[in-house]
């Protein structure tokens, strides 16, 4: 496994938690200006570009995961 | 490795496509929410005629025809627009090692081949549960 910055690590962590917070935030009605991710995606998919982007963004994130580097399970 | 070969190999490799990620994800976000302030929703009322026009008002209800044209049109219009951002990024940003292209191609593909069916069959099943209630 390539060796990363630990700082590299630290980002990724501190964006999760950022977008868990602000998700959290949204949920607990404490500002009304804050829509929910559910609320942001519904926004966005009333309109045919906004569907193909998170359609694409879906399938950029399966291929990723299930299709690059991956093996049959018997291949020598 | 160098301390200049490892900034720069993480500059190219993890900044730049984060970055290239996020300015197109906020881009269309931003987008969204221009648009959606040229038209106001009004609380009670259904989608916008925009988007009932298009089928996005519940395309089950409209009938099987106009779910598959959604469903398809969504589909491909997804996996063309990831293309056009996957070479992109492979011609103009940083060529990727191995089959990258050919294996955008045709694992995409093969995802919407595979998911595809298994969304039919569970619409169908779930509109057939909500028919016999």
């Amino acid at each position: 496994m390539a060796q990363h910055p630990i700082l590299g690590y630290l980002v990724w962590a501190a964006l999760f938690g950022a977008l868990f917070a602000w998700e959290g935030l949204a949920l607990s009605h404490l500002s009304g200006a804050v829509p929910t991710l559910s609320a942001t995606f519904r926004a966005i998919m009333r309109y045919p570009f906004g569907r193909w982007a998170l359609f694409a963004l879906w399938l950029w994130f399966g291929w990723h995961i299930f299709v690059r580097g991956w093996h049959f399970l018997l291949r020598a | 490795m160098g301390d200049a070969a490892l900034s720069s190999a993480l500059i190219r490799q993890d900044v730049l496509p984060l970055a290239v990620g996020y300015a197109l994800l906020m881009a269309a976000l931003a987008a969204g929410l221009v648009l959606l302030r040229r038209r106001p929703a009004v609380p009670g009322e259904g989608p916008s005629p925009a988007a009932s026009a298009d089928g996005a008002a519940g395309p089950v209800a409209h009938g099987w025809l106009r779910l598959v044209r959604h469903v398809a049109g969504t589909a491909v219009g997804g996996y063309l627009l990831l293309m056009v951002v996957l070479i992109s990024y492979y011609f103009g940003v940083a060529p990727v090692a191995g089959n990258f292209i050919e294996s955008a191609f045709t694992g995409c593909a093969l995802l919407i081949g595979l998911s595809s069916p298994l969304f039919g069959a569970a619409t169908w099943l779930l509109e057939r549960r909500r028919a016999s209630r």
